[in-house]
C-alpha cells in the first residue's frame, strides 16, 4: 500500500465512525414544516381530511340511484365549481360507469370523464361495503396513456351520510392528443400491504372540448432581482393555465444553479378579462435543476372576452443573505437593513440562561432562517413567541415578535441565513388575443 | 416493496413518508454528505436542502423504486451548489475561526491530504472521496454522478497522481 493510500484509508476510518447526528430527524421535518406543495398535495391523506371538513353538506342522493340523465353527471354537483357545472348540465362529459372491485369488496367506479387542452377531470365514486371509507386508504396513481403517464394534480370529494361512499372530481395531466385508450390506475393501501387496480377507458375525442384560446406570451418582468417570464396561456372551457418561468438575475448572468439562490417564491399575479377578475383555482411552483416552473391556473374565460391582461401585484420570495448582526450594545435598540428590509432590534434579554432577542419588521418580513452566534457557536433557534402586529397610520402593518435561543453568553451575533420578504408591484402584460 | 409504498405515499404529499424514507438509510445519507462538506453541521444543511428538493420534485420520480439512487444524485448536487455558493463567499476570518477550532491532536498528514484535496478540481475529488472514504466502487459512483464508468476512472487515475505529486512525491 502506497503512502498515499495509507493515508487515505485512515480517512475512510474516520468517515466510517461518524454518527448520524440524533437531531436529523427533527431537522428533516422541521425543513419540510412550511413547505406545501400547491394543488399537488391536495391528495391522499389530507385530501381525506379535507373531505371530511366539507363533509357537513348533505348528499341527497342514493348511491343507488345514481344514474346519468341524458348525458348529464348527477351527484356531484356539489364538488363542482360553477364552470364544470355549467358544462356538465351542457352534457359537456363522457360518460364511462365501469368499475373495479378490490380483494376486501371495496369497489372504485369510475362514473365519468371530462377532457380539454388543460387537464383531464375524473369523476368517481369509492364505496366500502363492510364500513366507513374513512377505514381504507385510496390512492390515484395516475392515468397511463400510449406514452405518457398523467399524474393527479388535485381534486375535492365529499362524503355521504353513512360514510359508506365517497364521491370524487379529480383533475388529472391532459392526455397528449393522440392517446385515445386510458387506464386509470390506483391502490388501496392497508398496512404496509398495497393492492393494485385498474379501470381502462377510450377516450371519445369528439367529447373533449379542446380550447378556446392558446397563444404564447413571451414576455418577462423583472421584479426584485428575478425574472419572471410568462410563457403561454391555454385558455380551454373548464380552466385557464398561465405558465412560466422564475429566474434568477444572477443565475442568468452566470447561467448556473448556485449562486443567489431564491427559495419557494410567492407571486401574486391577477387575470383580467376586459378589466374584470378572473377567479383563481390555484397556483404550482416546481423547482428543478433548471430553474423554477410556475402555473396559474384561473376559472374558465367568459364568452367573448376582448381584451386579455395580467396584472402583477406582488412577489414574495426568500433570499440567503448570510448577514451577521452584532447584538452588542443594542440595549436601546438598532437598526438594521437587510436587502432594503427594515429590521429593529427592539431589545435583548438574558433570562435563566436563554436569550430573548425582540425585532420589529414589516408583516411580510420573515427571517426563515436564522442562528444565534453565542461565543461563536451556533444555536438554532427554539421558538418565536409574543407576536403583536400593529397597524401603522399609512396602512403598513408592523410585526414585532421576541426570538428564543437556549444559550446565553457575552458576545451575542444573530447569524442571518435566509430572508423572506413580500414586495408591492402593479405591472400589466397585455395578451394580444386574435 | 415497503420502499415503493413509502415513495407512493411521499408522492401524495405525505412529509412523514419521505422523511422516513430517508431515515431508513440515514447512514448513508450523512456521509455521503459528510464525506462533501467535512463537518456535521454543514452536512445536515444540505440534507435540509435535499429533502426540500426531494418533495418538491417527488412527482416527477416515474419508476418508485429508484427512489434512493435519485434521491442521492440529489444530494450530491445539493452538496456542489453549496460547495460552490460557499466557495464565492468564504471570509478569510472565518477560515482563520475554522483553524482555531480545529482539535490538536489531529494528524499533520490528514490535514495535508484534506488541504491538497481541496485544491483538485471538484471532479477529480469528489472521485477520490467517493472511492476511498465511502468505499464505494466505479459502477455506483458512475451511477450517482451520471458519467460513464471510464469518466469516474480516469477522474480516480488522474487525482491519485496530483495528489502523489504533492503528498507522496518521493515515492515516484
Amino acid at each position: 500500500m502506497s503512502r498515499l493510500e495509507e493515508i487515505l484509508s485512515k480517512k475512510k476510518l474516520e468517515i466510517d465512525e461518524l454518527q448520524v447526528p440524533e437531531e436529523l430527524d427533527a431537522r428533516l421535518n422541521k425543513a419540510l414544516e412550511n413547505k406545501t406543495k400547491g394543488r399537488k398535495s391536495k391528495s391522499g391523506f389530507r385530501m381525506k381530511v379535507a373531505v371530511l371538513l366539507i363533509a357537513f353538506v348533505l348528499v341527497t342522493y342514493n348511491i343507488d340511484t345514481l344514474a346519468f340523465y341524458g348525458k348529464e353527471l348527477l351527484g356531484f354537483e356539489n364538488i363542482m365549481n360553477g364552470t364544470l357545472r355549467d358544462l356538465n348540465k351542457m352534457g359537456m362529459g363522457q360518460t364511462i360507469d365501469k368499475s373495479f372491485e378490490f380483494s376486501n369488496g371495496v369497489k372504485v367506479t369510475l362514473n365519468g370523464v371530462m377532457a380539454d387542452d388543460n387537464q383531464l377531470i375524473a369523476f368517481y365514486t369509492i364505496h366500502n361495503p363492510n364500513g366507513s371509507v374513512d377505514d381504507i386508504h385510496f390512492l390515484s396513481n395516475h392515468m397511463k396513456g400510449a406514452i405518457g403517464l398523467h399524474d393527479p394534480e388535485g381534486g375535492s370529494g365529499e362524503l355521504n351520510d353513512d360514510k359508506s361512499t365517497i364521491r370524487w372530481v379529480e383533475e388529472y395531466e391532459p392526455p397528449y392528443a393522440f392517446e385515445k385508450k386510458l387506464i386509470w390506475r390506483f391502490s388501496l393501501l392497508s398496512g404496509s400491504k398495497s393492492e393494485e387496480g385498474e379501470i381502462s377507458f377510450v377516450l371519445d375525442r369528439d367529447k373533449a372540448m379542446g380550447h378556446t384560446l392558446k397563444a404564447r406570451i413571451n414576455k418577462a418582468i423583472e421584479v426584485d432581482g428575478s425574472n419572471v417570464k410568462f410563457d403561454t396561456i391555454t385558455a380551454s372551457p373548464t380552466t385557464t393555465v398561465v405558465k412560466g418561468t422564475i429566474k434568477n438575475i444572477v443565475e442568468l448572468a452566470a447561467d448556473q444553479i448556485g449562486g443567489e439562490r431564491l427559495y419557494s417564491p410567492n407571486i401574486g399575479i391577477r387575470l383580467l378579462a376586459d378589466g374584470k377578475e378572473i377567479a383563481v383555482q390555484g397556483t404550482g411552483v416546481s423547482t428543478d435543476m433548471n430553474g423554477m416552473k410556475f402555473d396559474l391556473r384561473y376559472d374558465a374565460l367568459p364568452k367573448d372576452t376582448e381584451k386579455l391582461q395580467l396584472n402583477l401585484t406582488s412577489f414574495a420570495a426568500e433570499h440567503q443573505t448570510d448577514q451577521l448582526v452584532e447584538l452588542a450594545g443594542t440595549e436601546a435598540g438598532k437598526h438594521i437593513q437587510i436587502q432594503g428590509q427594515d429590521i429593529t432590534i427592539e431589545r435583548v434579554d438574558e433570562i435563566k440562561g436563554e436569550t430573548f432577542v425582540t425585532i420589529t419588521t414589516r408583516d411580510t418580513v420573515v427571517l426563515s432562517k436564522v442562528y444565534l452566534l453565542a461565543d461563536n457557536n451556533k444555536v438554532e433557534l427554539e421558538e418565536t413567541i409574543d407576536n403583536k402586529f400593529e397597524k401603522k397610520i399609512d396602512g403598513t402593518i408592523t410585526h414585532t415578535r421576541t426570538l428564543r435561543f437556549k444559550t446565553a453568553a457575552k458576545e451575542l451575533k444573530l447569524d442571518i441565513r435566509r430572508i423572506r420578504y413580500e414586495k408591492a408591484y402593479d405591472e400589466y402584460i397585455d395578451i394580444p388575443i386574435e | 416493496m415497503e420502499t415503493e409504498v413509502l415513495v407512493r405515499k411521499a408522492k401524495q404529499g405525505d412529509k412523514e413518508a419521505l422523511v422516513q424514507l430517508i431515515m431508513a438509510q440515514k447512514q448513508d445519507y450523512y456521509k455521503l454528505a459528510y464525506v462533501y462538506m467535512k463537518n456535521p453541521e454543514d452536512a445536515m444543511d444540505v440534507m435540509e436542502d435535499m429533502i426540500v428538493l426531494l418533495y418538491e420534485n417527488i412527482g416527477r420520480l416515474k419508476n418508485e423504486s429508484s427512489f434512493y439512487s435519485w434521491s442521492k444524485t440529489i444530494l450530491v448536487n445539493c452538496c456542489k451548489n453549496s460547495l460552490k455558493k460557499r466557495s464565492r463567499v468564504v471570509l478569510l476570518d472565518t477560515l482563520r475561526e475554522e483553524a482555531g477550532d480545529d482539535p490538536v491532536g489531529r494528524k499533520d498528514e490528514e490535514l495535508l491530504l484534506e488541504k491538497h484535496l481541496e485544491r483538485l478540481n471538484i471532479k477529480h475529488q469528489e472521485a477520490i472521496r467517493l472511492r476511498y472514504f465511502m468505499d464505494m466502487d466505479y459502477q455506483s459512483i458512475a451511477e450517482l454522478l451520471k458519467v460513464p464508468v471510464g469518466t469516474v476512472k480516469s477522474r480516480i487515475s488522474i487525482g491519485l497522481s496530483k495528489l502523489k505529486a504533492v503528498l507522496g512525491g518521493e515515492e515516484q
